[in-house]
């Protein structure tokens, strides 16, 4: 196990080692995508850890990618700033680096997107030591590639995360969530009312644990002043909705999954989510009904024709929680774009040191 | 090596013959981009009609190793476009159809010769539009867009074009075609499609994008605000943020631009001010008044003299007009022009403003400004007369400007691309080793490098050899460290 604390640090720790090589953060997602094959070392990143420079007056922050976003959020919230991500396991401690390898995002992604969307700088090390950057620490930039996005999704199989810079935003003064029981159609219809208004949801989220029956919640961020006029607005598109605040952790749960779960996120257009979830023998469900982007939860031997299912769709899918001990195809059918992957592999990491397996079978 | 005659068969032969232009005459006309200082006359321009003639007209360049440079309606402000001696220009403007509106999933599907403007006009009847709205909306195409990253005067609160296309159909420099991103905008594994948003066309040539659309803020308010100095429109911005506000824009005008623009469109801006602010709020009605008010009070707070609320849709169409004519109308105050796009951290707007009226003064030359002040993106416009022999030290102030921004802890450019113009200053922002990592990459896209060769990264060819490296100034601040 390595464990460097400063940038030095990791890139002698890549350099000094020999062989392949995991990347680990905080381990929140080390049962995500394909398993890490049997590597010579793990590199810990968890010690690479705080805040480099936070400016508030640009609502920019860099930090170093092992600090969690947790703490992050926590030493923004003095200044009303944040990171706009809400995925669910922030909360268990993932850290920046690797929700950023992951392209992890929450509920509130309808309105700001996935971390790809946030960061605006990164630092990386290659398997051969080379330290590079792009981007940087303002909001707005076109100064090169954007390497940020390369490494988005990458599950530490291009380069080490170093650093990343974020875009922050202001806390809204208040947040405010209904939530009307309905089941998986019903939500849609809802969905589409709440879209064609003027409501300006920021997650717009339906969960249960069969399509029959569930719930939906509509989330709003705004102002003190005007939110409870923007809520008596919104309750006449969402009969019998009541406050739904605290339903939040239910579905951050689902998300998550439990032991013996296997877990599959799905995107396909929003407009085909019923169809495809009612399809699917779910155990429970999310769905974000604006987005296209869903969970479920699966037995393991079902995950393989969930893939096969979405990808008829048109849509696509990552194993999200993979069964101790459970064989479970990761991945669904390959991309068209998989050679250039491929490519871009074999340019960055030509003696395939980083994160074996966990493309497996694609790469 | 100039174009052989197999080559030019094989063009002739995948394409229909009269869509492949070689008369010098015609083929001036793609000389260059909106950067027309750099020119250089294409030995042929292929006007594909469909994906697949693209994907066809790329196999040849492939096959014969002929570089080539795709282009949408030239707009381009960094040389992106410039054609390449002894290559092709690939003209995308007649792949020009939308494929498809979605108005519940909220999308479109057009080919990249679509302007950006039609995509809007396309889907306005379903109370929805295309958020990224750069000044040349008009005539410049969703494939140049994609190509630059743009941006536009909304994407403070909206976000750039990255943030609102969920996939692009792309013809790799190999001649095959590649889907990167999906209908969710989700890639399984690497953001290909984002590492694509903003490459400058030197990854691949874009025969389809698909757009998400937002639905048509139910308000909005827009003001324009007259103030004493450049610094206290700056403050009002600061405040503005630090009050947790995200207007839709913010932008300002400098004294010079002002005058230009309303001289050229009388949009009702006063002459002589020496900085006005257009600040817009759009969402629901609730909000949206109060946090108007909220900012009425803070441009009142910082010395305002003059405040105009747009009072009807004219109104606002009007000063969006003085806004966005403000590149074009210099034209009538000076000869000539140069438009710089590098970006500042929105605290040290003030101080940046102050260093570039110095650098003008000293060389001789007047800047006016216009510029997207939410996000510290500035447009310097340095004027000149190239027949009075100014072009060169022109260049030197406008060159001198971006690398200033670099200084600041910006950036080279915003949203108009490094392209030719700023590939040789791309040192001063980038280490070696970030640079190398980049060429890596587009190597691996464009392994026999004839995808728009020459720009972005810069080359000893274009730019000599190296210098010594010096520290970013990051670096020396302590906020980067170098190993
Ligand atoms: C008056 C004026 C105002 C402007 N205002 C703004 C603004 O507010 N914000 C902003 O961001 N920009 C602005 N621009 C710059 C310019 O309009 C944008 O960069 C625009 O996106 C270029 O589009 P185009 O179709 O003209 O592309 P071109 O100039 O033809 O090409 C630009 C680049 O894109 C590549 N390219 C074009 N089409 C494709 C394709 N199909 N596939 C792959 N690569 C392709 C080209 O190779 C080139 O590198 C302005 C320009 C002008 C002249």
């Amino acid at each position: 196990m390595l464990h460097p604390t400063d940038l030095k640090e990791l890139r002698d720790a890549v350099l000094d080692s020999s062989g392949t090589l995991g990347i680990a953060g905080a381990g929140t997602a080390a049962d995500w995508a394909g398993p890490l094959g049997p590597v010579d070392a793990v590199l810990d990143t968890t010690g690479l850890a705080g805040i480099v420079v936070h400016n508030p007056g640009d609502m920019t922050v860099a930090v170093r990618a092992g600090t969690p976003l947790r703490q992050l959020q926590e030493e923004l919230a003095p200044h009303h700033q944040r990171v706009s991500l809400d995925a669910a396991r922030v909360a268990e401690g993932a850290t920046v680096g690797g929700l950023v390898a992951t392209g992890d995002a929450g509920p509130c992604g309808l309105a700001f997107g996935s971390m790809r969307d946030l960061v605006i700088g990164v630092t990386l090390v290659l398997a051969d030591g080379t330290v590079a950057r792009s981007g940087g620490h303002v909001i707005k930039n076109v100064a090169g590639y954007d390497l940020a996005k390369l490494l988005h999704g990458s599950y530490g199989t291009l380069a080490v995360i170093a650093e990343v810079v974020l875009r922050l935003h202001p806390v809204p003064e208040r947040e405010a969530t209904l939530a009307v029981s309905c089941s998986l159609t019903e939500a849609a219809e809802l969905a589409r009312a709440v879209l064609a208004g003027p409501h300006e949801a920021v997650a717009l989220e339906w969960l249960g644990t069969t399509p029959d029956a569930g719930t939906l919640l509509v989330r709003l961020n705004g102002t003190a002043a005007a939110m409870d006029a923007r809520l008596d607005r919104l309750r006449p598109v969402l009969p019998g909705a009541v406050d739904g605040d605290d339903r939040w952790a239910e579905h951050a749960a689902i998300v998550r999954g439990g032991p013996g779960d296997a877990v599959l996120r799905i995107g396909v257009r929003p407009s085909k989510l019923p169809g495809v979830l009612t399809a699917l023998p779910a155990r429970a469900i999310t769905a974000g009904l604006g987005t296209g982007i869903a969970t479920v939860v699966l037995d393991a031997q079902d995950v393989a024709a969930a893939h096969e299912t979405v990808a008829a769709a048109g849509g696509t899918s990552v194993l999200r929680r993979r069964p101790a001990g459970a064989s479970v195809s990761a991945w669904g059918p390959p991309p068209s774009a998989l050679k250039v992957l491929r490519a871009v592999k074999q340019s960055l990491d030509p003696a395939g040191r980083l994160g074996p397996g966990r493309f497996d079978p694609w790469m | 090596m100039p174009l052989d005659g197999a080559a030019r068969r094989a063009f002739e032969a995948v394409l229909d013959p009269q869509d492949v232009l070689s008369d010098p005459v015609r083929c001036r006309v793609y000389e260059c981009d909106g950067l027309t200082g750099h020119r250089v006359v294409p030995e042929l321009v292929l006007l594909p009609r469909t994906a697949e003639q693209v994907a066809a007209a790329v196999r040849v360049c492939a096959e014969h190793e002929v570089p080539f440079v795709a282009r949408g309606a030239g707009t381009g402000l960094s040389g992106g476009a410039l054609p390449v001696a002894d290559g092709v220009v690939i003209g995308l403007n007649r792949l020009n159809r939308i494929l498809e509106v979605d108005p519940v999933d909220r999308r479109a599907v057009v080919e990249p010769g679509v302007t950006n403007l039609d995509v809007t006009r396309a889907v306005a009847q379903y109370g929805l539009y295309y958020a990224p709205d750069p000044s040349s909306q008009q005539v410049c195409t969703i494939g140049g867009n994609v190509a630059e990253n743009s941006g536009g005067a909304h994407c403070l609160k909206y976000g750039f074009t990255t943030n609102h296309v969920l996939a692009v159909e792309v013809v790799l420099p190999d001649g095959s075609t590649v889907t990167l991103g999906s209908d969710t905008g989700e890639q399984q594994g690497p953001d290909l499609r984002g590492l694509f948003l903003g490459s400058e066309g030197t990854l691949g040539i874009v025969t389809k994008v698909t757009v998400r659309l937002l639905r048509t803020p139910e308000t909005v308010r827009t003001l324009l605000a007259d103030f004493p100095s450049v610094a206290a429109a700056g403050e009002v911005v600061s405040d503005v943020v630090a009050a947790g506000i995200v207007p839709a824009a913010v932008e300002m005008m400098d004294a010079l631009a002002i005058e230009a623009a309303e001289e050229a469109v009388h949009a009702g801006y006063t002459i002589g001010t020496p900085a006005a602010l257009v600040v817009e709020l759009d969402g629901p009605a609730e909000e949206c008044g109060s946090t108007f008010e909220q900012v009425r009070r803070i441009c009142e707070a910082h010395g305002c003299t003059r405040l105009h609320i747009a009072g009807s849709a004219e109104e606002r169409a009007a000063i969006w007009r003085g806004r966005k004519a403000a590149f074009a109308a210099v034209g009538r105050i000076s000869p000539d022009y140069f438009v710089q796009d590098g970006v500042v951290p929105r605290t040290r707007l003030a101080e940046t403003l102050d260093r570039i009226a110095a650098m003008s003064r000293s060389a001789g030359l007047r800047v006016a400004n216009v510029f997207h002040a939410g996000d510290g993106n500035l447009h310097p416009l340095v004027l000149y007369d190239g027949a009075a022999g100014e072009t060169a030290r022109a260049e030197e102030l406008t060159s001198a400007i971006a690398e200033l921004c670099v200084e600041m802890g910006g950036s080279l450019s915003g949203e108009h691309g490094i392209g030719t113009d700023k590939a040789c200053s791309m040192p001063k922002m980038f280490s070696r080793d970030d640079l190398a990592v980049m060429a890596r990459v587009r190597d691996a896209w464009d392994p026999q490098g004839i995808c728009n060769p020459g720009k972005v990264l810069p080359t000893p060819r274009l730019c000599g050899e190296p210098g010594k490296y010096r520290p970013h100034p990051l670096e020396e601040a302590g906020v980067i460290e170098r190993l």
